[in-house]
């Protein structure tokens, strides 16, 4: 109770407080009876057997001394507690040092004997029931989850909730990963945890079995913890999304949740939970295609920044004339998907096999799309595209064969529903291949990686070829084939000492910024994708940009490179060296043998940063 | 009834009485403290410790902790007493039975406890 009254006390206050203070308080993550659950299993069940352990040695010694029996004389003698103790002792655990100190008499020999049987019983019994215990399903899960509670506990860096680890879960976790973010994992199969144990990520991720619906599995995996930045709902039960986003709506609501739905309904109920992010996959693959159609070179770009970390460029697709479409799977992917090309002016004949209500929206023709008659009727020669829709993979395939057999001009988009149907829609080379864990998993990944990667893309579709082409121009000969990371820098004193008193005097351009720390002449290979100011951004801004404290950059780059600025940001020799080609030593000693300083602007202190002379003047 | 809490209720009280039955008499005299009750007492508690294993519950957890207590106890009694009559040369001296006697009344100190415990839960037990 007390408990509670503390939390939301917490609650209340820390509106009012500093984000990263209160991000940086410790709550009571779960309770301390929680984690020591599994200690008490192992004693309830072996109550039992050590009962009847500590019984059968109380007899089998008292018996002992009872006993009478001679010594070495043939006086007669009482064992004592201590001797049959001990002799107990070695008997019991099967070492048989002999009769000891003297030989038994018949009497005790006959105790003895019944006493061996007894006691071998009860170690049996005892050992038995601790090995059984420890193979237990319910003991292990026990086990586990303790395990799991302390992992979680135990993070000191932001991290995310990942509910639902299946395709899009695992794509997005290794994107994440890649990116040096951590995050845990709640799932309901045993078979997606021990995949995440076999994944090789760099860092350890935490990972339960248990039903993301109920809340408490969601405050064991983090969702209360201090550290978690934000919660992933990507079960492919709309249900369980739809629950998690409502624990995290009213539990954190101040934590982003990104989650996924196909139904509209549902996304409509998760709306009404604070304000997740509800990705559909049809509606943005509808949206990519338009975008595809419509400017080539803003959808290149946009898909290889989506794509993350080691994504290869991504080919650039050919838009076909304006023309008639062909939708075969008039679903809720195909309806959807009709709309959209509607909406672009575009004429579209859409198939199915089934009129489903006769009063919504039939579809053009209605007959089985692999029938050649129906194809036939659909007209393919004279259309510029053709999607295949449909819920099945072998059906989408063959409809997509048959439509080049028919028409190889085609603009052939298709849609894959297994992810074991991947190679096989790769080798057939579609114009256009929706797969949904895909683009759950990038639009995911491309609004939680950073916030400006996010501002940047949804600038992007407002933008001109002409210029998407230059930037991937620019993006290939930084990073080749493969995007490497994109960081974030930002201009602040903590991140970037030594710019500040070049920033707080506006003498600092872009371009000055971006050249070599060893030779000024040749400029970093860096593509500085997006400059936040306050809430205003420029895209890709110039050499002659003037940077101000607190900017935000995120550029894109080799991480050599970006050690390499990063010298810069923090070396307060570099700054006016790259500003005005004056090279100024960085250490103590130097300044006072040259008398050189670097020059600080009036009002402001020259910031010294211990750093040897070596490094920077090589 | 609950045969469980019969049982319980059982050792827990047979483990005070016997440890009181070892305790009483002069401290120092081995005569009135026999090494069989001294057994049984530390048999009994241990029955009894092993009884409390896994209860969640406050409550159940002071009852562990008076019988570790107890237990901890009676064993270094026994210990004691095994080296007066096992090691030292001077046998079961008056020194060390009231060594062994006053380790023993600890562990009734402890006993008393646990017999409180179960007293006040049993009187705070309300019948629906």
């Amino acid at each position: 109770m007390s408990r509670g009254l503390r939390a939301s006390l917490r609650h209340l206050t820390g509106r009012d407080q500093q984000p990263e203070f209160r991000m940086r308080r410790r709550s009571p993550l779960v309770t301390g009876v929680q984690a020591s659950a599994t200690i008490f299993v192992i004693l309830r069940r072996m109550r039992a057997p050590l009962i009847i352990l500590i019984l059968i040695f109380a007899v089998s010694v008292l018996g002992l001394t009872l006993i009478p029996g001679q010594d070495a004389n043939g006086q007669p003698w009482h064992m004592g507690f201590f001797d049959a103790f001990y002799f107990m002792s070695y008997t019991a655990t099967t070492i048989g040092f002999g009769e000891l100190p003297y030989p038994f008499t018949g009497a005790q020999r006959l105790w003895v004997m019944g006493t061996i049987y007894l006691t071998v019983v009860g170690w049996a019994y005892a050992i038995s029931a601790l090995l059984s215990l420890l193979q237990d399903r319910a003991f292990r899960q026990a086990l586990a989850l303790q395990h799991f509670t302390r992992k979680v506990g135990r993070l000191r860096e932001p991290f995310l909730l990942i509910a639902g680890y299946g395709q899009t879960g695992e794509q997005l976790g290794k994107s994440f990963d890649t990116l040096g973010r951590r995050f845990t994992v709640l799932d309901i199969a045993d078979a997606r945890i021990d995949a995440l144990e076999m994944n090789t990520h760099r860092a350890d991720v935490p990972g339960l079995v248990g039903d993301a619906r109920d809340p408490h599995n969601l405050e064991i995996a983090g969702l209360g913890h201090p550290w978690c930045e934000g919660v992933l709902a990507l079960t492919d039960d709309d249900e369980a999304n739809l629950a998690v986003t409502m624990a995290a709506a009213l539990r954190r609501p101040e934590l982003p949740v990104v989650t996924r739905s196909l139904s509209p309904v549902v996304a409509g109920r998760m709306q009404t939970f604070g304000d997740p992010t509800v990705i559909n996959p049809f509606d943005r693959f509808g949206d990519h295609l338009r975008l595809a159609l419509r400017s080539p070179d803003v959808h290149q770009l946009m898909t290889w920044l989506e794509n993350g970390p080691g994504a290869e460029r991504p080919a650039r697709a050919s838009a076909p004339a304006p023309g008639r479409w062909i939708v075969c799977g008039y679903g809720r992917f195909g309806r959807h998907f009709t709309a959209d090309l509607r909406s672009e002016g575009l004429e579209v004949t859409s198939v199915e096999q089934h009129a489903s209500n006769p009063d919504d929206d039939p579809p053009s023709i209605i007959g089985d799309a692999t029938d050649p008659d129906v194809m036939e009727r659909a007209d393919l020669r004279t259309a510029v595209g053709f999607v295949a829709g449909t819920e099945n993979d072998t059906t989408n395939m063959s409809l997509v064969a048959e439509a080049r057999r028919i028409n190889p001009g085609l603009f052939v988009a298709a849609r894959q529903n297994q992810p074991r149907s991947a190679p096989l829609f790769a080798a057939m080379e579609v114009d256009a291949l929706l797969v949904p864990t895909d683009v759950v998993a990038h639009d995911a990944y491309a609004q939680l990686s950073t916030p400006l990667l996010w501002r940047f893309l949804r600038e992007l579709p407002g933008r001109d070829d002409e210029w998407a082409a230059g930037v991937v121009a620019r993006l290939t000969r930084a990073c080749g084939r493969r995007l490497e990371e994109l960081w974030k820098v930002r201009l602040t004193l903590e991140e970037a000492p030594a710019l500040v008193p070049w920033l707080d005097v506006g003498a600092l351009r872009l371009g000055d910024l971006l050249r070599s720390p060893a030779d000024r002449d040749a400029p970093l290979p860096l593509v500085p994708l997006l400059v936040l100011r306050g809430d205003e951004c420029v895209l890709t801004p110039g050499g002659d940009f003037l940077l101000a404290a607190g900017d935000q950059l995120l550029l894109a780059g080799r991480p050599a490179v970006r050690r390499q600025l990063e010298t810069t940001l923090v070396v307060d020799a570099l700054p006016e060296y790259l500003v005005t080609g004056r090279r100024v030593p960085s250490g103590w000693v130097w300044r006072r043998l040259t008398g050189r300083h670097p020059a600080a602007p009036p009002g402001l202190p020259a910031r010294s940063v211990g750093r040897s002379s070596g490094d920077t003047r090589q | 009834m609950n045969l469980e809490k019969v049982v319980f209720g059982f050792f827990v009280l047979l483990a005070a009485t016997l440890n009181f039955g070892f305790f009483i008499g002069d401290i120092d005299d081995p005569v009135v403290h026999n090494e069989y009750e001294l057994f049984a007492a530390v048999v009994v508690n241990l029955v009894a410790t092993v009884l409390k294993f896994g209860d969640r519950t406050q409550i159940g957890a002071v009852h562990l902790a008076t019988s570790l207590v107890a237990d901890l106890q009676l064993i270094a009694a026994t210990l004691v007493w095994a080296y007066a009559t096992q090691v030292s040369t001077e046998g079961l001296t008056a020194s060390a039975t009231a060594s062994v006697v006053s380790l023993s009344g600890g562990a009734l100190l402890a006993n008393t406890v646990s017999l409180v415990l179960l007293v006040v839960e049993t009187v705070s037990f309300r019948r629906s």
